[in-house]
């Protein structure tokens, strides 16, 4: 999605909270189905799709904010095992709910530094007054 | 963050494992009852849960790419587990080689049963305030000028 | 007098940085002889060049976060804190030199 100002950094990090709120409906699909039967866990691919995007950030400093539009989170469901029981579910609640303590510091991470590239772009339209 | 869907999701979780807690309450409250609502031996119940199909295919139409599975439903259902037949021929209960029938709940595996489903349900907790954590912080954005 | 304080400003605007505009902005109003060291104008762009380089530095740590590479996500906040305060120097800095120009505009000669 296009921003008119600052499109670069911020159309990153919109796409990175994107793929964290959707990692938080994944691990918490996967908490709530912990106890059914035959459930294969979800997780959420994103860091790795972005090859482009680190090479251009490496090189140049920056990403190339046309780059941004093509990427996306993906949601994956693991493969089911073959001749595996359909008895336990194979959810690992406690590595799930570490997963979950991960995402939410990244996501609060994120819109920290969300806040204070407003609050420079502010500084620069306000002539330092609040 | 879509912040109706991480809460409809986790009480969805927390609702199936209070029922889970509720049915073995009720087993375990039983175990030594011989005959159940209907004149005939107890017969334990347990928990069936299974993802709703429905959520799956809500998110998809909202443009997710992949379905991401959805809450969690559960129905209770009768187990037919062979009763426990105890020799007592005093009882007024005795059929005719004076063994008395037990329903066949294994007080072990409803205990651990009872302990998962509490663990499970704490966990659900946390990911529901994790959610509203996050969903007020980015109501923040642009707050502090 | 104002000779002695522009030789003692001289080593200090050797430092790069926001420092040596900080310095050179509170000093200098009024200042009518040339300086032995860099000349006013070459300090403050030179100042405003750090400010612009932490500026554009602390861009690329968030992009960086956000593509899900930051090692160290405190450098990165306190980077980009240095650099928003900077900036906000820099802008006061700017708001002295005006407010300090109209003063001696309005002066009658």
């Amino acid at each position: 999605m296009p921003y008119n100002i600052e499109s670069a950094t911020l159309g990153a990090v919109s796409l990175a909270l994107d793929a964290a709120s959707l990692r938080h409906q994944a691990i918490s699909s996967n908490i709530a189905n912990a106890g059914t039967p035959g459930y294969r866990p979800v997780a959420v691919s994103f860091e790795e799709h972005l090859g482009a995007l680190r090479a251009a950030l490496s090189s140049r400093g920056t990403v190339d904010a046309s780059l941004l539009a093509a990427s996306s989170a993906r949601v994956e469901r693991e493969p089911e095992k073959a001749g595996g029981t359909e008895e336990a579910s194979r959810v690992a609640v406690d590595e799930q709910v570490a997963q979950l303590s991960q995402n939410a510091v990244h996501y609060q991470a994120l819109l920290r530094a969300l806040n204070k590239q407003y609050s420079i772009l502010s500084i620069a339209i306000n002539e330092g007054k609040r | 963050m879509d912040y109706r869907s991480a809460f409809q999701i986790s009480a969805s979780g927390m609702t199936v494992e209070k029922l889970r807690v509720d049915v073995t309450a009720v087993n375990l409250a039983n175990v030594h009852s011989t005959k159940g609502a209907d004149g005939k031996l107890f017969r334990p119940m347990r928990v069936v849960s299974h993802e709703s199909v429905g959520f799956a295919a809500t998110m998809r139409h909202m443009g997710f790419s992949a379905a991401l599975p959805g809450a969690a439903v559960a129905s209770v259902e009768s187990v037919d587990a062979p009763p426990r037949m105890v020799q007592d021929p005093g009882n007024p209960q005795a059929d005719e080689k004076g063994f008395v029938a037990y329903p066949g709940i294994n007080q072990v595996n409803e205990m651990v049963t009872l302990m998962t489903a509490v663990r499970a349900y704490e966990a659900n907790v946390i990911a529901m305030n994790v959610a509203k954590t996050l969903a007020v912080k980015a109501l923040e954005i642009g707050g502090n000028s | 007098m104002s000779i002695e304080a522009v030789g003692y400003l001289a080593p200090l605007a050797a430092t790069p940085g926001v420092d040596a505009a900080a310095v050179a902005g509170t000093g200098v109003a009024g200042n009518a002889t040339a300086p032995s060291g860099p000349g006013f104008g070459e300090l403050l762009a030179r100042g405003l060049d750090q400010v612009n380089r932490d500026l554009v530095s602390s861009q690329t740590d968030v992009q960086s976060l956000a593509l899900g590479d930051a090692q160290n996500l405190h450098h990165v906040m306190m980077r980009l804190e240095e650099a928003k305060l900077a900036f906000q120097l820099a802008v006061q800095v700017r708001s002295r030199l005006l407010e300090a120009y109209q003063e001696i505009m309005r002066m009658q000669v």
